[in-house]
């Protein structure tokens, strides 16, 4: 019996100095980013260059990212990746750290278009990696196809159980508050309860939500129209010839993804060599060039092959820009409003 | 003589140790918080209430609740439905094949339900094989759409849940006494009568515990319904998982494990008196 | 030939249970990113698959927090088990009712509540958290599958063996130990298959800086991308069917 308890005390310390030490080690960099937007080569290059170790974990909503953060009383994470009206809204509760642009050389590589914008006034908190805009993707064989050009399409019958929504509270009811003709960061209490009985309607409609993996769901055709990011469609389109991108002509949603850093992160300094490393040109576009996203980085864009920088979907000219709209924070009401019914709508109410 | 109950002590204090902070105090605490209330900066707080347990008999909580069972309904009845012939008909082989056979319905069983899962996906894709031979076959014209829809659910359910029918069915088929059902042949009993007044019975058991083992997880398990139903595929444990680590609501998810709980025990009673019985029941005649 | 229905019957659930694993073995084979058509024979996502550094450091993590959990709940499960049967005491009833118990319950009630147990003691979630809790969950297997060994001995062994003066201590190394270590190794490759294997427990207690297989299995079979998943769902077929076959035969030798 000794003689096991004592084995056990062994083991256990084993494990704990092996553990301990693996904590100790302090070049980690922990990034908690957006599925699907970071590439695992990037990843490698980048411990493979600074020899750092990076703890990658990802997440399909803002929301998560953002609850995750508050619930943490111990600081974990050293980039985060949120979009811009969650910049606005982290920025306004401190929980975002100050960056220093003397420490960030490249940063004007970053296109202007999206620089100085409401949701961060200096640009002092977030810098912007990926851009992209919410549509209408829609298979070519549909009979529909011809007749499919703005949101309010989607309530048709033909599409009864056949739709893909994205699985975000603020895009979906952007959506339904542009086919209502309001803007997308409406906050009248008013409008947000007719977007919400206008996707009432719509639920009959709604196969599947989903943010995370809609590439696969859309290059195997598994469903066949819906809304989607065009970053997304436009890697699809690779492996299914049949699926098109609709720019909804009522307006749709312009959002950017930014890398930031929590308050009081663990590593900071290695949070900085991440953050000029993915502000190089050819790293921005070699990791583009693998998520299909719009880059904001302007030196980046300039290395991108014709066809795509062409690309109608994935780069779309300046004249179906001016349809979109930023995405903004809105105040604490009117998002606990937005939060209650999208509460309701996914049980089915 | 220090030593003869020193090791009695040592392993009982070890166990109810262990079970008592990780397995009463933890459910202690899920019963408490089910009674507690949430706000934004804390995941339970007071005071305490019965709000989760009324905000529960909502409409949209018992169309869950109804949904779940009939999932987890059908699944069990469809794994009965399947599974006892299976079982039956593997447990009256003869030893070697049977042993062979019970080893190949092991292997899938063993190996991860997340993968099969996967599998399953995969196959009922529209381009996926179960469409393609159909298709081939001429049964249909256009791809069946079983992706994200209850069937698929349900068809992954059954398929990832199956050998907990047939398992417990098989252990207890196995014992099953031959001279009875001849004894049952030659009072003149057919082949149906056999199987009503003396199999069925006998098999009871066998099967209660198939359906409990069936039943529970198919309620439960969230990654299934996650990974192959659609929007409208909510069940029990989506529902958990969603409260928990989504809405952040602890109270209300605490509120639904508990009833779910409460199910379960009252399942198992249910089991536990039938078994009762069934020994009362043999020791007369 | 009155068995070719029943025979057939049989046939049709074995490819039920099979066809999908043997689907998506073929399909790993696949010359394409995301086409479901047979685009030519390649081993490149096996390739992809033993690249991935990220997927093998989770491997390890798993097979190290198995080795570890297993073998805990087999000391703890075993002790447990020869004191039930070994010993009368108080509240023994209830003991094994809440043990049969925490075997029914439902991963995700256990899950949650070990969830709040760890939040409302600090406990930071990663290896540790994971750890308690497979063990815990272990545990029962391991009580039932020793129990059910040990009762099939014969009780004399350990009169005689009191009748001759051997106290506690030695009754359990030269007595029990040697009878029942096939129980043992058994309930201990059932808790290092639960343990690498379980998905809903560890999904509500993992911590970001530990990350084990079933989760980095559940988060790319969510993102679904690449054929890369076959190759692994290959590889640990192959592997469970090589376990599974191994430990029939030393079941078989014991016999």
């Amino acid at each position: 019996m000794k003689k096991i308890l004592f084995f056990i005390f062994i083991l256990l310390n084993i494990t704990n100095t092996v553990f301990a030490a693996s904590e100790n080690n302090s070049n980690i960099l922990n990034i908690y980013a957006w599925s699907g937007e970071i590439p695992d080569f990037t990843i490698q290059q980048f411990e493979k260059e600074t020899g750092i170790k990076v703890n990658f974990e990802t997440y399909d909503s803002n929301e998560v990212l953002y609850t995750k953060l508050k619930a943490d009383k111990n600081p974990e994470y050293d980039i985060i990746e949120p979009s811009s009206y969650y910049v606005d809204r982290m920025r306004r509760q401190n929980m975002l750290e100050k960056l220093d642009r003397n420490l960030l050389p490249d940063f004007k590589n970053i296109s202007s278009d999206f620089l100085y914008k409401s949701y961060d006034p200096e640009s002092s908190y977030s810098i912007p990696y990926v851009w992209g805009l919410t549509g209408i993707f829609i298979n070519r064989h549909l009979p529909e196809y011809k007749t499919t050009h703005d949101w309010n399409d989607l309530w048709q019958h033909a599409f009864r159980d056949k739709l893909l929504m994205l699985d975000d509270s603020r895009e979906v009811f952007s959506m339904a508050l542009k086919s209502l003709g309001y803007s997308a960061n409406d906050d009248n209490p008013d409008h947000i309860r007719n977007a919400y009985e206008k996707l009432r309607a719509l639920s009959p409609n709604i196969r599947l939500f989903k943010s995370e993996g809609v590439i696969g769901v859309l290059a195997d055709g598994d469903i066949d129209v819906g809304m989607a990011w065009n970053g997304d469609v436009y890697k699809a389109q690779v492996e299914n010839k049949n699926l098109d991108f609709v720019f909804p002509k009522s307006g749709f949603v312009i959002w950017v993804d930014n890398f930031a850093i929590p308050k009081n992160a663990p590593h900071l300094k290695n949070a900085y060599r991440f953050l000029n490393f993915m502000l190089r040109a050819t790293v921005a576009r070699d990791a583009c060039l693998d998520n299909g996203y719009p880059s904001a980085n302007m030196a980046a864009r300039q290395l991108l092959p014709v066809s795509i920088r062409n690309n109608p979907i994935a780069y779309p000219n300046k004249t179906i820009l001016s349809h979109g709209e930023f995405q903004t924070d809105i105040n604490d009401d009117a998002l606990a409003l937005y939060e209650k019914y999208w509460e309701k709508l996914k049980m089915g109410e | 003589m220090k030593n003869e109950h020193s090791f009695k002590y040592f392993s009982l204090s070890v166990i109810w140790v262990w079970l008592l902070i990780f397995a009463l105090v933890p459910f202690g605490l899920v019963t408490i918080a089910s009674f507690l209330s949430h706000s934004d900066n804390h995941l339970v707080e007071l005071p305490f209430n019965f709000n989760n347990y009324k905000q529960l008999g909502n409409a949209v909580y018992l169309k869950i609740f109804r949904e779940s069972f009939y999932i987890a309904g059908g699944c069990t009845a469809l794994c009965l439905l399947f599974g006892y012939p299976f079982a039956y008909l593997i447990a009256r082989m003869q030893s070697r094949f049977r042993n062979l056979l019970v080893l190949l319905i092991i292997i899938p069983f063993w190996t991860s339900s997340l993968i099969r899962t996967y599998s399953m996906i995969t196959l009922l894709k529209p381009r996926g094989l179960i469409n393609s031979i159909l298709m081939w076959l001429g049964v249909i014209h256009k791809p069946l759409s079983l992706l994200f829809t209850d069937t698929a659910v349900m068809i992954g359910l059954v398929y990832n849940l199956l050998p907990f029918m047939v398992l417990p069915l098989l252990t207890n088929i196995e014992r099953l006494d031959d001279r009875l059902i001849d004894a049952a042949r030659d009072l003149g009993a057919n082949r149906f009568t056999t199987f009503r007044k003396i199999i069925l019975p006998l098999t009871m058991p066998g099967i209660l515990a198939g359906c409990l083992l069936v039943f529970l997880p198919a309620m439960t398990i969230f990654y299934i319904p996650d990974l192959l139903g659609g929007s409208k595929s909510i069940l029990l444990g989506n529902l958990i998982q969603n409260q928990f680590l989504v809405a952040q609501n602890w109270p209300l998810g605490s509120a639904i494990s508990i009833v779910f709980t409460v199910l379960l025990l009252i399942l198992l009673l249910i089991y536990w008196r039938n078994m009762r019985d069934r020994l009362e029941g043999d020791l007369l005649t | 030939m009155k068995r070719l229905p029943f025979a057939l019957y049989i046939a049709a659930v074995f490819i039920f249970f099979y066809l999908p694993i043997f689907v998506l073995i073929v399909y790993s084979f696949n010359n394409a990113q995301y086409s479901l058509l047979w685009h030519g024979f390649s081993t490149r996502w096996y390739h992809e698959l033993f690249a991935d550094h990220d997927l093998w450091v989770a491997v390890m993590h798993s097979l190290t927090l198995g080795v570890f959990a297993a073998t805990s709940a087999m000391i703890i499960g075993s002790l447990a088990a020869i004191s039930l049967y070994r010993y009368d005491f108080r509240g023994r009833q209830f003991l094994y009712g809440l043990i049969f118990i925490l075997i029914l319950s439902p991963d995700i009630v256990m899950g949650i509540s070990l969830l709040i147990l760890f939040s409302l003691v600090n406990v930071a979630l990663g290896f540790w958290s994971l750890l308690l809790a497979h063990i815990t969950f272990c545990i029962p297997f391991v009580v039932v599958t020793v129990y059910s060994r040990i009762v099939s001995f014969d009780e004399y062994i350990f009169e005689a063996a009191k009748d001759l003066g051997a106290t506690d201590m030695i009754i359990f190394n030269r007595v029990i130990l040697p009878l029942l270590w096939p129980a043992l190794l058994a309930s201990w490759l059932l808790s290092f298959t639960l343990s690498v294997d379980d998905v809903i427990i560890s999904y509500f207690v993992a911590g970001p800086d530990f990350e084990i297989l079933p989760l980095k299995i559940y988060s790319m079979v969510r993102t679904g991308v690449k054929p890369e998943i076959n190759a692994l769902c290959a590889v640990t077929f192959g592997i469970t069917l090589t376990l599974v076959l191994i430990s029939q035969l030393l079941l078989r030798k014991k016999q």
